[in-house]
């Protein structure tokens, strides 16, 4: 019984932190992805001022592409999307609201958002139709409009400091038709009433940007874990221009901050599961101490010393120990493995819909990495071994004659 | 100047339970020299038990000195004690005491263990004292499948086996009926003096005061009276001890 519940024990932690883990993994990776990416690229002072005459110019753009080219970010890097952004207003027949438009090119976009695949109607955008847009669906129900409506997007052409402009830009007001080709539901209510994406070129025209500028390029990569390693790259590289290079903790710092106390509240958790198996520990093995009191009187009585018998407990302790994780790790992995598979449908723990800032993704899949399991076993078993010696201190204290009475 | 097996010096010991205080040993001094084969009767409460937990080091005195061996057991720690226990001391207790998880054999063998004797010295030692006691072929026989008389015989085993100075048996005898309380006395009565083993028991039963060498009557912690009987060699060394 006792191994089993220490086991038990080592089970549910395991469990636990492959699916809190899992479910960081899961919140960064679509954080990042609803976001700027793991990487992102953009002109100098833009994450401060999210100013959108900040732009990169051409040639840096053109930089930044031959330098991801290169093998070694070949390697880490998944997708690359440059961006345009600016603000502007999205008019129907039935309604106005003021809109993030992101100007991306289609192909590129779908590597690194996952916007494309939360499409609910119609779709996403193509390379060969210049006059779509694909909006959120809270966005299309203010409008008022579906699947090929048409709605007037109007906005300021951007004013490009020490750049050449188009004459008036910044005054006049540039609008474009376009024809909404998809909607999309991501459950972020900040994107899904107030993103919509355009074709690069066609944003390029409205806000009177040249061809090749963006705002920013966003880099999705295979590990989250190279983000600081692909970042510090591309700034080595783009020393001296005037762009900053930020990770996703620096591009998205509350995404960052929210993870941080989730570690600390994971780490709360963790304690209690872990003190809850400690005291079962300390409990079941004091017990068993009590119980062979007489056992321990006959022993003292021919000559086991104090220490032997202090000994004795921990070595017996130990045993039963390592047995336990061994029990603990074969359920706890084995729960794990069908988690981290199949993984953990959140809606069937939250009927009446899931809390938005929890997951962006209802299914929750385990992560369990070798370190974490080594840090699990390590701890329960350094906390087993700890537990023991009130155990064996308290058998080897064993009060002569008095034990030799029970029997 | 003869060195005694034991010696006690103005031992006194009181149990208390809260306010309650019940004294058992009151100022009793004694010497047994090596080889005596002592009973110690009284009624009970008188002291019987208690002297003989605290000759063995189980139980500490309030006050006095106690020598065993040569060693004052006041002095010495509990894991000092226990190496006495080991090395120079063996018990048999009333109820036996023996390990029920273990077999007859692992029970004698048990002390041998701790002493870190190799496992072949400790069979042929076992096996040696289970012939000579009557055990042979019970050696894999667990406690509960033991007659009380053999039971007993295994505790005696246990307690020679290590080839003590000094064995304490705290009325070895009450739980046995009178023909194996008889063969157990014969047992111990050779032993003793095959190989000069000091025994000191406790006892109500008439047929072990009749057995011992000396008598000697407790009665409210002290030393009623104290007789040295049976063969003349016995009782020259109980009148010479108690001379010196």
């Amino acid at each position: 019984m006792t191994a089993l519940a220490l086991g038990l024990g080592l089970a549910l932690l395991l469990v636990s932190l492959g699916l809190l883990d899992g479910g960081h993994e899961q919140t960064i990776a679509d954080g990042v992805r609803f976001g700027p990416g793991h990487v992102v690229i953009q002109a100098k002072g833009y994450q401060d001022t999210n100013s959108d005459d900040l732009v990169l110019p051409a040639r840096v753009v053109s930089t930044i592409k031959q330098f991801l080219q290169t093998p070694n970010m070949k390697r880490v890097v998944r997708g690359v999307s440059p961006r345009l952004l600016a603000t502007g207003l999205l008019s129907s027949s039935a309604n106005s609201s003021g809109v993030r438009i992101m100007g991306v090119i289609p192909l590129k976009e779908r590597a690194v958002s996952l916007i494309p695949q939360r499409m609910i109607a119609g779709a996403y955008l193509t390379d060969d139709n210049l006059s779509a847009v694909v909006i959120g669906d809270d966005l299309a129900r203010k409008l008022e409009v579906k699947v090929g409506s048409k709605v007037v997007l109007m906005t300021q052409a951007l004013v490009q400091p020490g750049t050449p402009t188009k004459a008036g830009a910044g005054e006049e007001m540039e609008s474009t038709l376009l024809r909404v080709n998809g909607i999309f539901r991501t459950g972020l209510q900040a994107v899904d009433a107030n993103i919509i994406q355009v074709q690069l070129p066609a944003a390029q025209t409205l806000l009177g940007v040249a061809d090749g500028q963006v705002t920013l390029v966003a880099l999705l990569l295979d590990r989250e874990g190279d983000s600081p390693l692909v970042a510090r790259a591309l700034r080595e590289q783009l020393a001296g221009v005037p762009v900053e290079v930020l990770t996703w903790r620096e591009s998205i710092p509350m995404l960052a901050r929210i993870l941080g106390l989730d570690h600390a509240f994971n780490y709360i958790m963790n304690g209690v599961i872990l003190a809850m198996v400690g005291l079962g520990i300390l409990n079941t093995i004091l017990m068993r101490v009590l119980e062979r009191r007489y056992e321990f009187g006959v022993c003292k009585a021919v000559g086991l010393r104090p220490r032997q018998l202090a000994l004795m407990i921990i070595g017996e302790s130990l045993a039963l120990t390592s047995i336990s994780l061994f029990l603990g790790l074969a359920l706890g992995l084995s729960i794990e493995h069908y988690f981290a598979n199949s993984g953990l449908d959140l809606r069937l723990l939250f009927r009446t819909g899931l809390p938005p800032a929890l997951v962006f993704d209802p299914i929750l899949y385990s992560r369990l990495s070798v370190n974490r399991i080594i840090w699990s076993v390590g701890i329960v078993f350094v906390m087993a071994t700890v537990i023991s010696f009130y155990p064996a201190f308290k058998a080897a204290r064993t009060e002569l004659p008095d034990a030799l009475k029970v029997l | 100047m003869t060195e005694w097996a034991v010696e006690l010096r103005d031992v006194k010991k009181t149990y208390r339970t809260g306010p309650i205080e019940v004294p058992a040993l009151r100022g009793l001094s004694l010497q047994i020299a090596p080889g005596e084969f002592v009973a110690t009767a009284g009624p009970s409460g008188s002291g019987k038990t208690t002297l003989l937990n605290i000759i063995g080091g189980l139980d500490r005195a309030d006050s006095g000195e106690i020598w065993v061996a040569g060693r004052n057991l006041q002095l010495l720690s509990s894991g000092d004690l226990s190496e006495l226990r080991l090395r120079r001391i063996g018990f048999v207790f009333q109820t036996y005491n023996l390990l029920p998880v273990l077999t007859a054999f692992e029970n004698a063998e048990f002390t041998l263990l701790l002493q870190g004797m190799p496992a072949a010295q400790r069979r042929a030692r076992v096996e040696k004292l289970f012939s000579e006691i009557g055990l042979a072929g019970l050696e894999n026989r667990r406690p509960t499948e033991l007659s009380g008389g053999q039971q007993q015989r295994v505790a005696v085993a246990r307690a020679m086996v290590t080839e003590p100075a000094l064995i304490l048996a705290d009325e070895p005898t009450a739980n046995l009926d009178s023909a194996t309380a008889i063969a157990l006395l014969d047992v111990m009565e050779h032993l003793n003096r095959a190989t000069g083993t000091t025994f000191i028991f406790s006892t109500h039963d008439p047929q072990v005061m009749e057995r011992a060498h000396r008598m000697i009557r407790l009665q409210d912690g002290q030393v009623l009276s104290d007789e040295t009987r049976g063969s003349p060699e016995r009782a020259n060394v109980g009148s010479a001890t108690r001379s010196a």
